[in-house]
C-alpha cells in the first residue's frame, strides 16, 4: 500500500487514507511563514507551517508523515529563521528532540534579533536531518518547539502515523484491529489576535492570554469542516470500519462525540489500551491522541462534534462539526470525496 | 540486598523533597523527617504549625504579586505553595492552623479529610487526623473554593505505605526514586482583587503565571527537588498533584510513562501514555522507566502554561521541568 514516492494522495473511498502523506520513513520539510488560512467567515488568518514544495494540500495542519515500526526515519528540516521539529510521543533521543534549550535549533544564522527566544541555545545550522527509529505503531504528532506557545498557534503542527511492520494502512498495529478507512482529526483552535504580521515573538503584548475564536478540525472551521473530505465520514458501506485518529495540538481540551454512535477507543498516545473502551464520547486533552474505531451502521446520518472547552473544563468555547453519513458523498460542486482537487491550497 | 540500597536512595530523595518543599531554595525540616528514615509501622504523632498569611511573591519576570500561603514556621519555603508534608500510614497529624488572612479558612485534604470547622480570621484551630491511606494528596482550604487555591492555599501531602516499601501503595508499583510535582498557577488580576479584600468571578480566570512546586522555569531546573534527576535503568515515580484551578495535560519528552494511579485508584485502562491529563484537584502518580539518558522536558501541553506573563521559556517561563538522566 505504501509506495516510494514522496507524495501520495487518496484516490477514492476504497483507499484507506484521506490526506496528503509523506513517506514512508523519509520526509523533507521547509518552513513556510506566508501561509493563509481562509476561515468559513472569509477571514484570512496568517499561518506558519511545514511545507514540502508546491504540492501542499493545505497549510494547516502540515503534511502527514508516515513511518513503519522498527524502521529508521529521516526527516530533513530547512529553515531560514529559528525553528525545530519535536516528534511528539516518539520518544526520540535528546539530539533529535527539537527543544532548543536541550537539543538546539535549526536556522541559517544564529539567533537573529530575538526571534524564537533561542539566545544561548545550540545553533544547528540548516538543513538539519532528524533521525530516529519509529517506535510502536500508532498515532503521534510533530510540531515546532521554538517559542512554542506562538509557533504551535501559528500552525507548525502535523501528524505522524507509524504503521505496523510491513506497512499496512488498514491495521492499527501488528495483531491489532483492522479498518477500511482512516481519518486523522487534527484538533486545534486559532486566537486570531495572535496572528499578526512580522516575526512574532511570545510576550505580554502578543501571547498573554489565549482566547480562541476559530474552532477547527484539520484547519477547517464552520461549514468548511462539515464539507471537508478529510473530516467528513461519508460513503462507508454498511458495517464498514473507520479508524479516527483524534490528535489534539491545540490549547483547549476537546470532547469528541460521533453523533451518539458508540465506538471503541483502541489506543492512546501510540499504545493500545489494556482493553478497548466502548463509549460515545472521548475527551482529548492538548498533547493527547486517541484512536477511535467506529463501525458505521446502515443508513447512518449523524453530525460528529468536537467541543472545545476552556482550560478549567467549565464551559464550551466553540464546536467543530462534521458529518458521518452512509450516503455516497456529493459535494455542492459535484465532486466526490475522493477528488483531491477539492483540497486546493490556500497558500498564495 | 539490592533492595536496601535502593530504599536508601529513595529515602534520600524524600529527605531532599522535605528539605526544600515547594517553596524552593530555603532549607527547612519537618518533624516527619526522622520518621521516614527509621522504624516502620509504628504510629507516630506529628505536631505541625501552619500559618495562613498574605505575602508578596516575586514572579520570575520581576513582577511582585500578592499571594496567600500556608507557611510552616519550622522552616517553610517562600513559595506560594506551602511546605510539603510526608508521613506513613498509621501516623497521626496534629496541625495547628493560625489564620492571619482577612477571612475564614479551614484545613481539608480532598479525598481524605472534609467538612472540617473553619478558623476565623485572627484565630487558630487544631486539626487532628490520622494519616490517610498511602498515596498522593494535597491539603488546602475549602471555605473559599477555587479562590483559595488560586491564591496559593495548598501544599502536597504524601503518605507512604505502612510496610516501609518504596512503592506507591502496599503491593503497588515500586520505584527507585520519587519526585513530587505540585502544579499551580495564578491570574494576577484575581490576586489584586482578592488582596484588596474582594472576590473574583472564576469565569474570568485566565492565569498568566504557572508553577511546578511553586517555581517557574528555569528555577525548576535549578532546584534539586524539582529537577527530575535519575540514572538510566531506574524507575522514577512522579506524583503529579494539581493544586491549582486549571486542567493540565502533562507531556513527557523522551519517555512513555506508566500511569499507576489517579486519585489513589489504580489505572487499569489507559496506562501507557506520553501525555496524561491531571484535572483540577487530581493526583496522578506515574512511573517513568528511564530507558534512555539525556535531558528531556516535562511540561503541561496547555502550552500557555509554560509561559510567564506570555513569555515562553527563554529567558524564563512557567510550568516546564527538566528530567535529566545519566
Amino acid at each position: 500500500m505504501i509506495g516510494n514516492t514522496t507524495q501520495q494522495q487518496q484516490s477514492g473511498v476504497g483507499e484507506s487514507r484521506s490526506f496528503t502523506y509523506l513517506g514512508p520513513n523519509t520526509a523533507s520539510l521547509d518552513v513556510k511563514m506566508n501561509g493563509n488560512v481562509v476561515m468559513a467567515d472569509a477571514t484570512n488568518i496568517r499561518s506558519w507551517y511545514f511545507g514540502n514544495g508546491f504540492n501542499d494540500d493545505r497549510t494547516v495542519p502540515s503534511p502527514l508523515i508516515e513511518a513503519i515500526e522498527g524502521e529508521s526515519v529521516r526527516v530533513t528540516l530547512d529553515s531560514m529563521l529559528p525553528h525545530t521539529i519535536h516528534f511528539h510521543g516518539l520518544d526520540v533521543d535528546q539530539a533529535n528532540d527539537g527543544v532548543p534549550s536541550t537539543s538546539g535549533y535549526v536556522s541559517f544564522m544564529p539567533a537573529m534579533g530575538g526571534f524564537g527566544r533561542v539566545e544561548g541555545d545550540t545553533h544547528l545550522g540548516t538543513p538539519f536531518e532528524y533521525t530516529f527509529v519509529a517506535p510502536h505503531a500508532g498515532t503521534y504528532m510533530y510540531h515546532c518547539h521554538v517559542d512554542t506557545v506562538i509557533h504551535l498557534e501559528m500552525g507548525m503542527i502535523g501528524t505522524v502515523i507509524v504503521r505496523p511492520p510491513g506497512g499496512s494502512a488498514t491495521q492499527a498495529w501488528s495483531g491489532g484491529p483492522t479498518y477500511d478507512k482512516e481519518f486523522v482529526w487534527h484538533l486545534h483552535t486559532f486566537d486570531s489576535s495572535w496572528h499578526g504580521f512580522g516575526p512574532i515573538v511570545s510576550g505580554p503584548t502578543t501571547t498573554l492570554r489565549h482566547r480562541p475564536d476559530y474552532f477547527m478540525i484539520n484547519g477547517r472551521d464552520g461549514v468548511n469542516t462539515l464539507n471537508d473530505p478529510t473530516t467528513a465520514i461519508r460513503g462507508i458501506p454498511d458495517g464498514g470500519r473507520v479508524l479516527i485518529r483524534a490528535t489534539n495540538i491545540g490549547y483547549q481540551p476537546a470532547l469528541v462525540q460521533l453523533g451518539g454512535l458508540m465506538f471503541d477507543v483502541i489506543a492512546s498516545d501510540g499504545r493500545p489500551l489494556v482493553a478497548p473502551l466502548t463509549t460515545d464520547q472521548q475527551l482529548v486533552a492538548p498533547g493527547e491522541r486517541y484512536d477511535l474505531l467506529l463501525t458505521v451502521p446502515a443508513a447512518t446520518d449523524k453530525l460528529a462534534t468536537v467541543d472545545y472547552y476552556d482550560i478549567r473544563l467549565a464551559s464550551v468555547l466553540g464546536t467543530a462539526t462534521t458529518e458521518i453519513s452512509s450516503d455516497v458523498p456529493i459535494f455542492e460542486d459535484g465532486f466526490e470525496s475522493g477528488d483531491t482537487s477539492m483540497w486546493s491550497s490556500t497558500t498564495p | 540486598m539490592e533492595f536496601c540500597v535502593v530504599l536508601a536512595e529513595a529515602d534520600m530523595n524524600r529527605r531532599d523533597f522535605l528539605k526544600a518543599g515547594l517553596g524552593g531554595a530555603a532549607a527547612f525540616s519537618l518533624p516527619v523527617l526522622p520518621r521516614l528514615r527509621t522504624e516502620q509501622g509504628l504510629g507516630t504523632t506529628f505536631d505541625i504549625d501552619l500559618i495562613a498569611e498574605a505575602v508578596s511573591k516575586p514572579m520570575i519576570d520581576g513582577v511582585s504579586v500578592p499571594v496567600w500561603q500556608l507557611r510552616n514556621p519550622a522552616g517553610a519555603g517562600p513559595g506560594d505553595l506551602a511546605s510539603g508534608l510526608m508521613a506513613q500510614e498509621g501516623d497521626q497529624f496534629n496541625i495547628t492552623l493560625q489564620n492571619d488572612l482577612d477571612r475564614a479558612i479551614n484545613f481539608v485534604i480532598p479525598g481524605a479529610l472534609a467538612g472540617t470547622p473553619q478558623v476565623e480570621a485572627g484565630n487558630s484551630l487544631l486539626y487532628s487526623f490520622p494519616a490517610p491511606a498511602a498515596g498522593s494528596y494535597f491539603y488546602t482550604d475549602a471555605i473559599n473554593g477555587e479562590i483559595g487555591r488560586a491564591m496559593g492555599l495548598a501544599g502536597p501531602l504524601v503518605i507512604m505505605p505502612e510496610d516501609g516499601s518504596s512503592s506507591l501503595y502496599p503491593g503497588g508499583p515500586t520505584f527507585d526514586r520519587q519526585y513530587t510535582v505540585a502544579l499551580s498557577e495564578l491570574d494576577d488580576r484575581l490576586n489584586q482583587q482578592v488582596a484588596g479584600g474582594g472576590s473574583y468571578d472564576m469565569q474570568n480566570y485566565e492565569p498568566n503565571y504557572f508553577f511546578a512546586n511553586g517555581l517557574s522555569f528555569p528555577e525548576t531546573a535549578g532546584d534539586s527537588d524539582t529537577l527530575i534527576a535519575s540514572t538510566q535503568g531506574e524507575d522514577v515515580a512522579i506524583r503529579l498533584i494539581n493544586a491549582g484551578a486549571i486542567t493540565n495535560p502533562m507531556h513527557f519528552h523522551g519517555y512513555h510513562v506508566q500511569v499507576a494511579t489517579r486519585n489513589r485508584i489504580p489505572e487499569t485502562q489507559v496506562v501507557e501514555k506520553d501525555t496524561t491529563l491531571v484535572r483540577v484537584g487530581d493526583c496522578v502518580d506515574v512511573i517513568v522507566p528511564i530507558n534512555q539518558a539525556g535531558a528531556y522536558p516535562l511540561h503541561t501541553h496547555y502550552v500557555p502554561g509554560t509561559t510567564a506573563n506570555g513569555v515562553y521559556v527563554n529567558p524564563y517561563g512557567g510550568a516546564l521541568l527538566v528530567m535529566s538522566a545519566t
